[in-house]
């Protein structure tokens, strides 16, 4: 006994904290279990305290402090900091104190602010009332003294205080009602099940009394898995195990509906839930933008270094003459001349010969160490000097124009959708700018493309095509009800099947009843039936026994295990539901087993086609699958429903093969799936469905502008190729001149992978050969173009790496392929083979920027892996958009997304990087040169105030505004013509020839402020009377000159004038003016120098001054407006030319759009058009397709839309 | 971040606000680079930089400047003050040189160094200000090494700039015959900042100066003490000695002028200096050798646009000069595109 005591004590004490085990064991109520049964190591369990909060009151400061100093630029401005505080630097440590004391102040300020916040959401929540059954009694206390193993009773419209295990509820059947509203913003009702066992225990006496154990996994962050099982013993017998599942946990955060009140037992507590887990952030995205700004910033800090090392070096040099070192005026002070000892021993040494002198004695020499340490202190003094170079203030302005810009996003009115009174969210802003450089769409298509909106069109069995009037021709016709039989009238045994396959469709799902009000008992009567709410995850369902209720059969609900239908006549038919086999997507089906009034055992199976198929043993399959292939072409989505008859002996195998299987602690889902397998064989086929999903609005016109954008636009779906294919041409992805290649499972099947892929790669080849670059000019239309279909197989066969180690052969080749194609659809995508996808083309050469849109939870991996993530807030729950970078209500939200958000926030930040350096050269590279003069006596010359405000104040509103503001094409010239993306594409405005350019440009800007202002000082008496300027007027001079240079530079490049501009633009010039007046304009009684005094005023009252400025200002903006000027003339890009074309006020652009429009917009007329007969693939004509109204007409608005309309 | 992803979920609940900022609707002026625009632009701006620069050309002209390096002259002079072991051995100089034409209007008196590094870091802090203000003589902060004496009285003006004050006295002399040489009146008033010699130095108050700076000693390098710069003019005394406020207002670069004296124009010289013999008396005290230095008298007249050079003037013409060529090379590109764009179209 002892001896194991010591033992838990070991493992609670050294095996770490715990999760040690893979399972944790609870015992409910607290009851030990009876003596006999296995000895658990009890494990410990936080409390339910909720911590959000990164800081306490005691540890915010350092704490804080320490993060923000893993930034790196903090890190680099605390060292400059430092370092001017240690050494005898030129400028004093204020310069540089200043501001980053405000930083990070301001920084620190917000995020307490928030940490505030957090913390009193927190106590609110740790603190609201919880009732536990304790005694027998119900008591009620705080919810953060909820422990592990505490049994909680939750009210309706309570939320649950942490993860419950589902005992028992008021109501009869032990289910109960829950939303997860506000975990996963499904808003729909969730039903979940009590354990069997318990599930009669009513009262707190009962509950009291269970004496269970509970089982199961450590915390893991999936809101949908949940594995355990319970031990529940009564009597002293053996235990009764039972499985437990996600259907039987209750989450934190979710809210009970619909029940009166329900008892559970806490598993998950505090920071375990499942809830708290997925708190945990994601990876941080990083922009190019902000890639390269960062490459930018080094070669800075390397500019940086090399002037501090050539000044140093310099210094040497020129100081090796004596008489320069220490002229008789300038004596050094005792503790200098102490340093310098070895300078006077060696006065025709080489500096550099020097320091490599020093570095080979090594520290044997002490002399030659302290001259070394002086040459390094030197070193330093030049780099705090020159350390304006790399302003704090551009990180703070990046993240002030990323935050406020992002918010022009959430405040479109065009981006908000007033069907679902949905805005656009924006989760993350640091990606404004990427949306201006996106490369490849990759579009989820149901619910992203298509509404998402299943209209049950018709349903096929044994051949027979049966077609609901209600959708008959498009219209919606009030009140009718019954079949249109298509086929001529099946037989005797047909009508038998007939109903078979309607009942199948019937009770073949996991759709809820809403029941609004608590009306019990069935409603009888048809007419009240109808107004039936269904609520199921999948829509296609609610379409399927929506469609079956036109036809006869109307399912009433799921009470006590039994589900109630209606049948033609009236008759209230009641199945008893023995087992859901569920739905998931790799199987791509799901069943149910149902016991009829009669007895007989029914498995009825509904699957895609692919799934079910290969099953079936029975059934007019040619016949059903030539139906649905037909339908697939015509964009439906298909299902095929089969079942078999059970005998019970097969039953009872079938139950405790599913029995073992959902016991299981480990590999529970590989368990139950080859359950499943086992179990869904030898099925009889009834017949298939179809469903329409209709594009959205406006699905196509996006498509089309993004590709005439040159954004390479992939569909990834999970549908079978027909389907989706056909969606793509629906949708303009294919037109009807795209030769469209395959890269199936079935084409590979008849060659080998490797020959089938160097045969595309010919082909794509040959003409890429002759494609030239003209691809590029808007009119892509009359190219030839190839579109690549793809399916999960063979994409599977191509990323796997194969034995011999070749693995990146078939990929680069691949890629290759799609590189080529304008256009790729991959169908018959897993979740993660999406993610797949985009890994591997964001990977690829030349890493282009990918975004990834989707509305599902099945695409939450491929939004998380894409450069740009973008959610649709859509029917199928929010995951994708609470997962994603940004959020939009429609797909065609993404046209003003990229096109004009994108866009803008692109040149807004590209000008905003580029400027800030170019800025700050201009205003330390005239320092540099100073040097030259100033016997590299690290003297400024600037004044402290202007260092330090430079960056702040003088030259930080225009910038920061400009970055809000600018709108360089007007934000309807962006929309209409969507070929300007090219113009910004790759990162066109911060390549390196753009940044060479715009150093140089402030190179030769320092160079003429500063010559220009050095001629004037040799040279002239700048004064009418006679009197001299000394140094600090010279500073003050070629400070405004540049003040003035750089602001009007911004003026210059400013497209977007509004009153805003102007205030910030001539305000700052206004404002630097009004500061020099005050700053030379009084004796400052807390500054110990007085250089500044009436500098400024003297220099404004000299008529010379004036002219030197306007002068300077003239000649240094005159190169840029030129080289603009011309370029324009001769090089215009697309961008210039609508900005040229509006101002001679016809627009010849939009005109070419149009007619590429029209030309493009009708590939169903001709289709399959002449190259699609070289392709294997035939594609039926449309001609012959009965229903032409599914032709999606895109709606109009935009003028590629209205001009086709009349074609078709 | 989260706290944004709250708030903006919130906003989302109702249809953003239509207001022009929101919508980035905002009415604007837009700038436009058209070719009349741009072209009117370089044209005007040509202009006008060639007529100041042709203005400032001719007023430039009209200056009259003579410079006379006078460290090779008085070599013996120089040589002497190689070593600082002469430093109260006198060594005067004198420089005869003739005007050829009048210079009119107001005459100013510079000397110029050259090679004189008024500029370094440690020596522009050598001062102390509120010594100068009159405020604490004792303060002596920045001074190192010519902050104390060696007997540890603080030294008033301490620092380096104001122990290296040019100590050289120069005396124009008209000679007017052979015989009759006058010394040229010279002012030495308003040639500092008005704000310098009335706000910025004060004498530290008291009944007289002498009694005022008791306590303090003379900077190393002087002969004199500060009290005693100008005996016969109260107000140019101590630190407000008007050459003294010169000297401590540190030039911009190692070569510089600085203004010495002005023309007082009076009897023969209400016209300004008139044509004739003259010579410069100079009692040399300033050593430049030492730092392989030079220095010169300057005497100048100005006009509205300052000194003589024709720096400004010629930069100007020339920036002009590039606007205007650049103008019309651009109106010849515009005009022949123009040309191939019609044509283009006719195709």
């Amino acid at each position: 006994m002892d001896c194991s005591l010591v033992r838990t004590l070991v493992h609670r004490y050294c095996a770490g904290e715990e999760n040690c085990v893979d399972s944790r064991t609870i015992y409910v109520g607290h009851r030990e279990p009876p003596p006999g049964a296995e000895a658990y190591i009890p494990q410990r369990h936080p409390d339910n305290r909720i911590v959000s909060s990164k800081y306490t009151f005691w540890n915010f400061i350092p704490k804080n402090l320490f993060e923000q100093f893993r930034r790196i630029a903090n890190f680099y401005f605390l060292i400059i900091f430092l370092v001017q505080l240690i050494i005898d630097t030129p400028t004093s440590p204020v310069t540089s104190g200043l501001p980053l004391f405000f930083v990070i102040t301001v920084t620190a300020i917000k995020q307490g602010y928030e940490d505030w916040l957090r913390h009193k959401a927190d106590n609110a929540m740790n603190q609201c009332p919880v009732h536990f059954i304790q005694h027998g009694k119900l008591v009620r206390k705080q919810s953060r003294k909820l422990r592990v193993g505490d049994i909680v009773m939750v009210k309706e419209d309570e939320t649950f205080p942490c993860d419950l295990i589902f005992l028992s509820s008021s109501r009869g059947d032990g289910t109960c009602h829950v939303t997860t509203a506000s975990l996963d913003g499904e808003s729909s009702h969730k039903t979940h099940y009590a354990v069997q066992d318990t599930k009669g225990f009513h009262t707190e006496e009962d509950i009291d009394g269970l004496h269970a154990t509970i089982e199961c996994e450590q915390p893991q962050p999936d809101l949908y898995k949940f594995v355990g099982r319970i031990n529940v013993y009564s009597d002293r017998n053996d235990p009764v195990v039972r499985p437990l599942g996600s259907e039987n946990l209750l989450l934190r955060g979710a809210t009970l509906k619909n029940t009166e009140k329900i008892f559970g037992v806490a598993i998950y507590t505090g920071m375990e839930t499942k809830m708290a887990l997925n708190y945990q952030s994601k990876s941080q995205k990083r922009s190019a933008v902000e890639k390269s700004m960062n490459v930018f910033l080094i070669v800075y800090l390397c500019i940086l270094v090399s002037k501090a090392l050539i000044n140093t070096i310099l210094k040497y040099v020129w100081q090796s003459e004596p008489f320069r070192d220490e002229p008789w005026y300038n004596h050094k002070t005792e503790s200098e001349r102490q340093r310098n000892l070895i300078t006077l021993a060696r006065p025709e040494g080489n500096a550099k010969c020097q320091i490599f002198v020093v570095l080979v004695m090594g520290r044997g020499n002490h002399a030659g160490l302290s001259q070394f340490l002086r040459a390094f202190t030197d070193f330093l003094a030049f780099m705090v000097l020159f350390n304006y170079i790399i302003p704090v203030s551009m990180y703070v302005t990046v993240e002030m124009q990323k935050f406020l810009g992002s918010y022009f996003i959430t405040w479109d009115e065009d981006m908000f959708d007033e069907d679902t009174g949905e805005g656009p969210l924006v989760n993350t802003s640091d990606l404004n700018e990427e949306l201006g450089q996106v490369e490849y769409v990759f579009t989820d298509k149901t619910g992203t493309l298509t509404e998402n909106n299943m209209e049950f069109k018709e349903c096929c069995i044994e051949g027979h095509v049966y077609v609901p009037h209600a959708v008959c021709n498009g219209q919606v016709l009030p009140n009718a009800s019954g079949i249109d039989m298509i086929d001529s009238s099946p037989g005797a045994g047909a009508r038998e099947r007939e109903e078979l396959f309607f009942r199948a469709l019937c009770l073949c799902h996991t759709i809820q009843v809403k029941d609004d009000d608590d009306v019990d008992g069935p409603r009888k009567s048809p007419d009240s039936g109808k107004s039936c709410v269904y609520i199921s995850s999948s829509p296609d369902e609610v379409a399927l026994v929506e469609g079956i209720q036109r036809l006869g059969f109307t399912y009433l609900r799921l009470k006590e295990n039994y589900m109630e239908i209606l049948n033609r006549e009236n008759g209230v038919e009641r199945f008893e539901l023995l087992e859901i086999l569920s739905f998931d997507s790799v199987r791509r089906r799901m069943s149910v087993i149902v016991r009829s009034a009669t007895g007989e055992i029914y498995l009825f199976c509904k699957g895609a086609d692919s799934s079910i198929f290969p099953r079936v043993i029975e059934g007019k399959v040619d016949q059903i699958r030539s139906r649905v292939e037909r339908n697939a072409v015509e964009g439906l989505r298909t299902l095929c429903v089969a079942y078999k008859r059970l005998i019970p002996e097969e039953y009872e195998g079938v139950c405790t093969l599913l029995q073992a299987a959902k016991v299981a602690l480990q590999d529970r889902e590989k368990k139950l799936a080859e359950a499943y397998e086992q179990i869904e064989k030898d099925l009889i086929l009834l017949g298939a469905t179809a469903v329409e999903d209709r594009l959205q609005e406006k699905a196509a016109d996006t498509i089309e502008a993004l590709q005439k954008a040159g954004i390479k636009v992939w569909v990834l779906t999970g549908d079978k190729m027909e389907t989706a294919a056909a969606t793509c041409y629906a949708c303009k992805l294919f037109r009807r001149n795209t030769q469209l290649l395959e890269l199936t499972t079935k084409k590979i099947e008849e060659q080998s992978l490797h020959d089938v892929l160097f045969e595309l790669s010919k082909t794509v080849l040959r003409h890429s050969g002759s494609l030239t670059r003209d691809n590029f000019s808007g009119l892509s239309a009359d190219m030839q173009d190839h579109g690549l279909i793809i399916d999960g197989a063979a994409l599977s066969l191509i990323m796997k790496p194969r034995e011999d180690g070749s693995c990146g052969n078939y990929r680069e080749l691949f890629l290759e392929i799609c590189r080529n194609c304008s256009a790729v659809l991959c169908c018959r995508m897993a979740p993660l083979q999406k993610a797949q996808i985009v890994k591997l083309i964001k990977l690829s050469k030349e890493h282009p920027i990918t975004l990834a849109i989707g509305d599902g939870a099945n695409d939450v991996s491929m939004i998380l892996e894409a450069h740009v993530g973008i959610g649709v807030i859509g029917k199928e729950g929010r995951q994708a958009a609470r997962n994603s970078d940004y959020a939009i209500p429609k797909f065609k939200h993404l046209k003003k997304m990229l096109l004009v958000h994108g866009h803008l926030y692109y040149i807004r930040i590209s000008e905003l990087v580029q400027y800030f350096f170019y800025k700050n050269v201009c205003f330390i590279f005239p320092q540099f040169l100073y040097q030259f003069f100033c016997g590299f006596s690290q003297q400024t010359l600037y004044d402290t105030a202007y260092l330090t405000l430079y960056n702040i104040s003088f030259t930080s509103l225009p910038i920061l505004l400009y970055s809000l503001m600018e709108q360089h094409v007007s934000i309807d010239t962006l929309r209409r013509d969507p070929s300007l993306y090219r113009d910004i594409a790759k990162n066109a405005l911060l390549r390196w020839r753009v940044f060479i350019y715009w150093t140089f440009l402030g190179v030769f800007d320092a160079l003429v402020f500063f010559f220009g202002a050095y001629f004037m000082f040799e040279n002239t008496t700048v004064t009418s009377n006679g009197q001299i300027f000394g140094n600090w007027t010279f500073g003050t001079l070629v400070f405004t000159v540049m003040v003035f240079t750089v602001t009007l530079k911004l003026a210059l490049d400013t497209h977007y004038w509004t009153w805003i501009n102007h205030f910030v633009i001539w305000g700052s010039l206004l404002f630097y003016v009004v500061f020099s007046l005050l700053w030379g304009g009084i004796i400052w009684p807390f500054l110990s120098y007085q250089r500044m005094y009436f500098v400024f005023i003297q220099m404004l009252s000299s008529g010379p001054a004036w002219l030197v400025i306007i002068l300077l200002i003239t000649v240094s903006l005159l190169p840029d407006v030129l080289k603009k000027v011309l370029c324009r003339q001769l090089w215009p890009s697309a961008t210039e030319k609508v900005q040229s074309t509006r101002v001679h006020g016809q627009s010849r652009l939009p005109e070419l759009t149009l007619l590429a429009c029209r030309r493009s917009s009708s590939p169903w007329a001709t289709w399959p058009g002449p190259h699609a007969k070289q392709e294997p693939l035939s594609w039926p004509p449309l001609s012959s397709l009965p229903h032409s109204h599914s032709v999606p007409v895109p709606h109009g608005g935009t003028t590629g839309g209205q001009a086709i309309s009349p074609d078709l | 971040m989260t706290k944004m992803k709250k708030t903006s979920q919130i906003c989302q609940s109702k249809l953003p606000d239509n207001t022009a900022l929101k919508q980035q609707q905002l009415p604007a002026y837009r700038l436009q680079l058209s070719a009349t625009g741009v072209l009117s632009g370089f044209f005007a701006t040509g202009a006008f930089c060639l007529g100041v620069g042709i203005i400032l050309i001719l007023s430039a002209k009209s200056i009259k400047e003579i410079e006379i390096k006078y460290t090779k002259i008085c070599a013996n002079c120089a040589e002497l003050r190689e070593d600082a072991i002469n430093f109260d051995k006198e060594c005067t100089c004198s420089i005869p040189f003739y005007l050829s034409e009048t210079m009119q209007g107001n005459v100013y008196l510079y000397y110029k160094l050259y090679g004189f590094y008024q500029n370094l870091y440690r020596y522009i802090l050598s001062r102390s200000n509120s010594q100068l203000v009159g405020t604490d003589l004792k303060d002596v902060g920045n001074c190192a090494p010519f902050s104390k004496s060696h007997n540890g009285t603080p030294i008033a003006p301490c620092g380096a700039i104001a122990n290296s004050i040019f100590n050289d006295t120069i005396i124009l002399s008209y000679n007017l015959n052979s015989s009759i040489h006058m010394e040229v009146p010279m002012l030495r008033s308003g040639i500092t900042w008005w704000t310098d010699k009335y706000v910025k130095f004060r004498n530290p108050s008291a009944i007289n100066l002498s009694s005022a700076f008791t306590g303090t000693a003379k900077p190393p390098y002087w002969s004199k003490p500060v009290y005693e710069l100008d005996l016969e003019d109260t107000e140019n005394n101590g630190f407000l000695n008007d050459d003294f406020i010169v000297w401590m207002r540190t030039a911009a670069f190692p070569t510089f002028k600085k203004l010495y004296r002005r023309l007082n124009r009076v009897q023969y010289f209400i016209e300004g200096l008139p044509a004739g013999n003259y010579s410069f008396n100079i009692t040399y005290n300033f050593p430049v050798t030492r730092f392989k230095g030079e220095k010169s008298v300057v005497l100048s007249t100005l006009t509205w646009s300052g000194g003589s050079s024709l720096f400004l003037g010629l930069t100007y013409t020339v920036t002009g000069a590039v606007t205007w060529l650049a103008a019309f090379s651009m109106m010849a590109i515009h005009l022949m595109l123009k040309e191939k764009r019609t044509l283009f179209i006719q195709r």
